[in-house]
């Protein structure tokens, strides 16, 4: 499809304008889904280890660990939570839910409950972990990975559909511009044949039909090529410049 | 075709008989409800012909030999039951049902059983973190009376409040054979003792189980590894071999099912860790040292000399015991295949094994407890037929009794060691295996 070049620099504008909304759209949008979701699985989890660290004290005081295992389990398949572990008040791990063990990175570092601490475990990927006392800290406390990752691919998923929805309407944008532009200029073109064809004839010849009918136009166009048509049957430069408002109104 | 013999053909009639109501059951889809095949199932859980038990077990899936093999050892028993016309008249049935170890499923098991099927109780299931999920629909359904018999775990939540009141339990426990394992190789010098364990609920319990009796002794657990539950023998554990051989331990505790158990010990041999590999009854010992036979041959015994499994059933070996010979002799008669609704081709069936002298000895005390629970048995008075259960002679050497404070009805752990490619019994751990 040919673009007029007329319009050229048009299209670059839209394409550009196009660009800025998706890039500003999009980084608004991560930045926006990044602290909501953060935030919302930040909340979801110190309320989830709050449950634990409730549902716990009876089983840590008066039951067996294979249950308080089965109740950490049961939290660990929810979506976007990576681990769980329970220390008791000398620092003991009671249960855990790690795979071949229990990274160095926890065993080795200091225990620091109600914070949200940010790990990074080898052979692991990066986690956002958040924890709750256990009857006050007499008892324990429960600690809550989140998968960084998995927050990130909720966002990847979030722009990666608003990425796809601009590129979508950039496309349809596109032709849209190139068919109207097209169409805008379809007029000038013949208006510009038209001036070509003036300029190659002698003066009195009669123009061609197809010549004819852009003399019919009622609008800019049809007032250039009459003017354009009024131009080539003066013969005196003078004239010109003396009644050119004249000439169009003939 | 090769031609049977008459003895292969008798014995091929006797199990068809005698495991029909079972086959009947089980030709409905996996997981699906099937009717009873004779008389009307009211409520009760019973008909004038039959008393139906509930199974949800794993005949699917990694731990599949655990299931198949507790089921055979009890279908060896009802079958003999239900040819000497059953108890007061009525042929015990099995409802049975596919969890494939796993939790979630082993509930919806449980209640499609208690809603759905209305069974009379609930019979042989396998697993920790399957049954501890099942106690709170036991609870939530309290007002119906259904009891869990005879688990196969040792797990505490159905030995200890506030879920004990809906389950009995045949077997010692975890915390008895782990106490044992210790007590053991700490007596050989072997004091630093690690675990290697499922990551959940089963391998928790064993792993507390350890912790506790190390404590007894002021000590404590020197390392630990997991496994995800569900991993095959073709597992690359070398990982937690790894982190084990960083604490030089004296002998590991591994708290798991025989694919990942033998899994374990493969790797630990070949990484240079050779010190004993204990189990515990769970693990299902025959699977495992089949898993390293099957791989390994005779080489196998490069892997199998380290290891020492504890049991909670006596050798089924010494036929010198009644109820041994006993399941011998039925074991060989009624050769129970696994149900034919979940039956993969590629599982081979162990002619015996511990695991399905448990489900034997669980058949033959549920049959007991049904027996006493009269020609008119219902839930709400199940429970006064098995505490009536004191000083019960099950046949293999340890007196049963029942009672409000005791709902477990053995204690003794017996440890095994593998020999000429079978387990054998271990009489003298410090000429195996002192440091």
């Amino acid at each position: 499809m040919k673009i007029t070049r007329l319009f050229q620099r048009t299209m670059f504008g839209i394409f550009f304008l196009f660009l800025l909304i998706g890039v500003s759209t999009s980084v608004v949008s991560i930045y926006s889904v990044d602290l909501h979701l953060t935030s919302e699985y930040e909340e979801n989890s110190r309320d989830i280890a709050k449950t634990i660290a409730d549902a716990s004290v009876d089983i840590i005081l008066n039951r067996d660990l294979s249950s308080l295992q089965s109740l950490i389990d049961q939290f660990v398949e929810i979506q976007g939570i990576s681990y769980i572990y329970i220390v008791n008040d000398s620092d003991e791990y009671l249960a855990h839910t790690f795979v071949p063990g229990i990274p160095e990175e926890i065993l080795e570092s200091e225990r620091r409950v109600g914070e949200t601490v940010t790990r990074n475990l080898a052979g692991m990927g990066d986690f956002v972990e958040v924890s709750s006392y256990i009857l006050a800290g007499h008892v324990g406390s429960v600690h809550i990975g989140m998968d960084v990752s998995h927050v990130a691919l909720a966002i990847q998923q979030a722009i990666g559909n608003q990425i796809y929805l601009i590129a979508i309407i950039f496309f349809v944008g596109i032709f849209a511009s190139i068919w109207f532009v097209n169409f805008a200029a379809k007029p000038i073109n013949s208006l510009l044949d038209y001036a070509v064809t003036l300029a190659k004839q002698e003066a009195e010849e009669e123009p061609e039909s197809s010549s004819k009918r852009i003399l019919t136009r009622n609008d800019e166009v049809g007032h250039l090529a009459r003017l354009f048509q009024y131009f080539s049957t003066v013969t005196d430069p003078d004239k010109l410049e003396d009644n050119p408002k004249a000439a169009e109104n003939e | 075709m090769a031609k049977l013999t008459r003895r292969q053909l008798t014995q091929s009639v006797l199990a068809s008989a005698a495991i029909a109501p079972w086959r009947a059951f089980a030709d409905a889809p996996t997981g699906q409800a099937s009717t009873v095949p004779s008389g009307t199932l009211t409520d009760s859980g019973i008909t004038d012909s039959e008393i139906v038990l509930g199974v949800s077990t794993a005949f699917k899936g990694p731990s599949r030999g655990l299931g198949i093999e507790l089921y055979r050892g009890a279908v060896s028993y009802f079958s003999h039951v239900n040819d000497q016309g059953g108890v007061h008249g009525r042929r015990i049935v099995l409802k049975l049902r596919n969890d494939g170890y796993q939790p979630v499923p082993a509930v919806e098991n449980s209640v499609k059983l208690i809603v759905d099927d209305k069974v009379f109780a609930l019979f042989g299931y396998v697993g920790t973190p399957t049954v501890t999920r099942v106690l709170p629909v036991l609870k939530k359904f309290q007002d119906r009376d259904f009891l869990l018999f005879f688990p196969f775990t040792g797990a505490q939540p159905q030995r200890q409040p506030p879920y004990d009141e809906f389950a009995f339990n045949l077997r010692a426990s975890y915390k008895q054979e782990t106490a044992g394992l210790v007590d053991n190789f700490i007596a050989i010098g072997r004091e630093r003792i690690a675990v290697f364990y499922q990551a959940d609920a089963y391998g928790r319990s064993g792993w507390a189980g350890v912790r506790a009796a190390l404590k007894e002794y002021d000590k404590k657990l020197v390392g630990e590894a997991t496994y995800r539950r569900g991993e095959q023998y073709t597992a690359v554990m070398r990982a937690q071999v790894e982190r084990l051989k960083k604490v030089n331990p004296d002998a590991v505790i591994c708290i798991g099912a025989y694919a990942a158990c033998a899994a374990f010990a493969r790797d630990a041999v070949d990484g240079g860790l050779e010190i004993p590999i204990a189990n515990l009854s769970f693990v299902g010992s025959e699977n495992l040292l089949k898993k390293l036979t099957d791989e390994f041959g005779t080489e196998s015994e490069r892997y199998s000399r380290w290891l020492v499994n504890s049991q909670v059933v006596p050798s089924y070996e010494d036929l010198t015991m009644a109820s041994i010979s006993e399941y011998a002799d039925l074991m060989q008669r009624y050769d129970p295949s696994p149900p034919p609704e979940f039956e993969e081709h590629d599982y081979v069936p162990f002619a015996k094994s511990f695991t399905s002298l448990e489900g034997f000895l669980n058949a033959k005390l549920m049959t007991e407890i049904l027996k006493r629970a009269g020609p008119s048995p219902s839930r709400a008075l199940l429970e006064d037929a098995v505490f009536s259960i004191q000083n019960h002679d099950l046949g293999i050497g340890e007196m049963v009794h029942f009672s409000p404070e005791r709902r477990q009805g053995l204690d003794q752990v017996y440890y095994t060691i593998v020999e000429d490619n079978r387990f054998v019994g271990l009489t003298d751990w410090k000429a195996k295996f002192a440091v």
